[in-house]
Parts: structure tokens; sequence; C-alpha cells
């Protein structure tokens, strides 16, 4: 019990004594932890973007004027009962002329060759988006069946193909990259703290020598610096944490308009994933901390 | 007290840092190991605190037999000795007093031995008023009086002085001679490894002398003997 709490004070007192060093590992430790953390961020946001993208996508499907009512409504249902469909929405032919028109306001001939016909010359538009990029295909034949494909004026999806293929090609490749990014930053920033802790512990070199000089044990040796580090992890990981939180609330309104004024996620991604993240990043540095301290003070025990 | 049988160190390749020692000190002796530079001096000090281990023969230090002693009980054996360097090796970030408690905490001694037992040590070595100073803060002669006080506040049976006036005045050099002489009166034994002819022939105790690793000279009431 003696052993311990002088093990505690003796850490607390080094930390204090040596206060310039600590601040400086202090240092190291935050800008390891705010590089994995802003790298994560930024692939939360590029994550976000290529969902947003694969959102707008849609197959529009436009019918012939002629289509009877009863043939839309039964598309509509028909649609909405397949598992890899999200939404289904059916524009009446009337809202469809009238999208036209607002879409055309300044285009007089356009206008004016609408009013020379009588009658509405647009058919009612079926749009319908799907759970997921690759199920885009399968729609596609689902709508083409034989009961509908004699109504079916023109679909929208080919004209969207390309892009979608594009988009999906760069969403991998990001979510790939991310990944990587963020691998190679945390192994980076467990590189820096493991320097970080080595020079610290090369400072007091000469100091452990002496305590074994005079009679102290290993144990008692290395516990006050694998404390000392524990304190230095704790204090970098509540400032990063808090600085990277800062960042955050500055950061999403400025995102805010990429989005089309759109959440951008990345506050929720971070605190749906606060725990995962933040025991991962305390456990991997502790754990770092107290094996590396460890064997880097034994190194200046000699015997 | 101390108990070497036919000691040698070699370091490779083949250099000879003692060769053949055998000697014997009782309890309560004050004896100087002098010699030359390379003469091995330094090296049997190290062995007697087991910082070398040596290649040939055996060592006994109050009945126990450190020659090939593990690991985990050098910190025991270091807590019998008290040890006296030329450098000091006093710890930096802690106060003269929290230098001297540290012999006795890494021997588990309770807070209130240590409150009672550091400042009577320290006031031994006439330090009592520079309790709270830092090592940084004090002359050479007052860092090696610290030096003292540490050594001497487990009660140890010996005291391993190597070169303790190297880096000391002549004013100094007396006062600590005469702290090590005063330990000595109350039976500690006292190693005194030294080069200085004129400490060493101003005490009248035991000398023991080394040339090139072998003892060349060992009195009871001796001299500094030149061996160049």
């Amino acid at each position: 019990m003696i052993t311990a709490w002088r093990i505690f004070t003796a850490s607390w007192k080094h930390f204090a004594r040596n206060a310039w060093l600590a601040v400086a590992t202090i240092f190291v430790f935050m800008m390891a932890l705010l590089s994995v953390n802003v790298l994560l961020g930024v692939n939360v946001v590029m994550d976000r973007v290529v969902t947003v993208l694969e959102d707008k996508v849609d197959i529009t499907v436009t019918f012939k004027p002629e289509t009877p009512e009863q043939v839309l409504t039964q598309a509509r249902f028909y649609l909405t009962t397949l598992d890899q469909v999200r939404t289904v929405q059916l524009i009446p032919a009337d809202e469809v002329l009238a999208q036209f028109r607002k879409r055309h306001e300044r285009d007089n001939k356009v206008l004016a060759a609408l009013s020379e016909i009588d009658r509405n010359p647009l058919g009612a538009q079926i749009v319908v988006k799907a759970k997921s990029p690759d199920d885009y295909n399968f729609l596609l034949q689902a709508i083409q069946s034989p009961q509908y494909q004699t109504y079916i004026q023109s679909q929208t999806y080919d004209d969207h193909k390309a892009a979608m293929t594009k988009i999906r090609e760069v969403g991998e490749q990001v979510r790939f990259a991310g990944a990587l990014l963020v691998a190679i930053f945390a192994l980076f920033g467990l590189l820096t703290a493991f320097n970080a802790i080595r020079v610290a512990i090369y400072t007091h070199r000469e100091e452990i020598a002496i305590m074994r000089l005079v009679g102290a044990s290993s144990f008692y040796i290395r516990a006050p610096f694998v404390l000392e580090g524990v304190w230095i992890s704790l204090f970098a990981f509540a400032m990063a944490a808090s600085l990277y939180g800062v960042a955050l609330v500055w950061a999403e309104p400025v995102l805010r308009p990429l989005f089309d004024g759109a959440d951008p996620g990345i506050i929720a991604f971070f605190l749906d994933h606060a725990l995962l993240i933040g025991g991962l990043e305390l456990g991997a540095m502790l754990f770092l901390v107290v094996v590396v301290s460890w064997v880097a003070v034994g190194r200046y025990l000699r015997r | 007290m101390i108990h070497l049988e036919h000691v040698s160190k070699h370091y490779p390749p083949n250099i000879v840092g003692l060769h053949d020692v055998s000697l014997k000190v009782e309890p309560g002796e004050f004896v100087s190991i002098v010699g030359q530079s390379g003469a091995g001096k330094t090296t049997l000090a190290k062995m007697l605190i087991a910082d070398e281990r040596p290649s040939q023969g055996r060592i006994i230090l109050g009945g126990w037999d450190i020659t090939n002693i593990r690991g985990w009980e050098i910190p025991q054996l270091r807590r019998q000795i008290g040890v006296i360097f030329q450098d000091y090796k006093l710890l930096p970030n802690k106060t003269v007093f929290e230098n001297v408690s540290f012999a006795l905490e890494v021997a588990g001694a309770s807070r209130s031995r240590i409150r009672e037992i550091v400042p009577q040590v320290l006031k031994i070595v006439s330090l009592d008023s520079k309790a709270e100073r830092f090592p940084r803060q004090m002359s050479g002669g007052e860092q090696q009086r610290v030096v003292i006080a540490r050594a001497l506040v487990h009660r140890p049976k010996m005291i391993l002085a190597d070169e303790p006036t190297g880096n000391l005045d002549t004013l100094n050099t007396q006062d600590i001679m005469d702290l090590l002489l005063k330990i000595n009166a109350f039976g500690t034994t006292v190693v005194l490894v030294t080069h200085n002819r004129e400490i060493v022939n101003a005490l009248r105790r035991r000398v023991i002398t080394l040339k090139d690793g072998r003892i060349v000279s060992d009195q009871a009431h001796g001299k500094y003997v030149l061996t160049g």
C-alpha cells in the first residue's frame, strides 16, 4: 500500500517537475491522435458525399399519355412490393406538364408550341429509387415486363448509367483509400508516440541508473515512469478530444452547403462511434505507453 | 565483512581489470584502496556493489556470496551498502530531503520512520536547513554531504566511497573525510577508493595498493606507496 502510494505520488511529482518534457510529449501524442481523427472525419465526409450522389440517382419512367390510370396504379403497386425498391413516386400527367412548363417558362417557342396543342402531350411518370445502386439493373428489367412495356414511352436510367457506374467506382476507391490512409496515419501516430516515449525515458537514463545504484527494485523504478506515461496519455486524449469536438462543431455548418443544406453527418458519426473510436485510440495509446515505457526504462537499468 | 578469494576480471579482448586478488576486510575497519588510474580500484569497487561480476574467484559480503548474484537480489545487496561517488549521483528532480529519503523508501520504510530519521541524518551532515533545496541549488561540497547522508540513512554495514573528494577543494575534502571517520567510529566499515596521496597518508589506516590489477601492498597502518 505504501509502495503503491509512493509510486503514485512519484509519478505526479515527476510529471510536474518535468513539465516541459511532459507538455512536449502531450503535444506529440495530441498531434498523433488529431491526425488520425481528422483523416477519419475526412473519410466520413467523403463517404457521405458518395452516399448523397448515389441518392440522387433514380429511374424515371415516362408513360405514354394514353396510359390508363389503372395501369399506372398497378405499376406503382408492383414496384412498391419489390424488396429492392426504396421509394416509388407517381407523378400524374398534369403535374408533369406543370413541371415542364415551369422548366421552360422563359422559352417562348416551347410554350407557344404547347398552347397550339389542345391536350396534354405528356404522360405520367414514375420515379423509382433503389435501396442499393446494385439494384437498378434488376429494377430496369422489372419495369420492362411485357405488362407495362407497351405503355412506356421512355426511361431515364440509361442516361444515368455511366454516371452511376463512375460514382460507384469513385465511391469504392474513396472508401478504400480512406481506410488505408486512416490505417497509415494510425501507424504513423503510434510510431511518433513510441519515439516520444523513448526520448522522454532517454533524458532520464542517468536518474534511472542512480535509482538502481541506491537499491531500488526494477519495478519501483519502472512504475512511476509508466504511470507518468499514463497521465500524459490521458491529458493528450482529453485535450485532443476537446479540440476535435470544437473543430467539428465549427466545421459542420461550413460543410452543410456542400450537401444542399442537409446534415453532413460528421458529428453524428463521431457521437455514434465515440465509445469505439475513443476506446480504441485510448486503449492503443495506453498499451503503447505501458509497454514502451517498461521496455525503455529496462534498457537503462543494466543489472 | 568483505572476503575476496582469487578474484580476477578480464575484459575482451584481453584487458586485465583485476588479477588473482584476495583480501579480507573485518567489520568496523577503515580501508583505503589506492593506486594509479587503471590499477583496478574502480573495477574492485564495482564488484562490491555487483555492478560487475568477476571472471574468476569468489566475493563474499557480510557472509553473502555475491559472486553469481541474481538480478532481483542486487537491490537487496545495495540497500545494505552505502555508496558515495565522485560525481555525487543525486537525483536532479528530487529535493535534498527526497534524495535522502529515497534510500529508505526503496527499502519500504514507513513514512513516520522517514520523517524521524532523515532530519537526524541531515543534521549530522549539517544540511538540515537545506532540506527543500534541489541538488542544482547547492555547492559541490554540499552535494557530496547529501550523498553521504543518503549512504548513511539506512544504517548500512559498509560504506563504499569511490573518490568521494575528487571534485572538492581542500576545505570540503577535510569535511568529507571527517564525516567518514565519524561514521567509521560508530562501527561502520568504510572502504575508501582514492588516488589522493595526502588523504591516505593523513589517515594512518589500513592501505591496500593496487597496480595493474594486482595487490602490491597491504599495510595495516600504511601510507600511499608510489607504484609508478
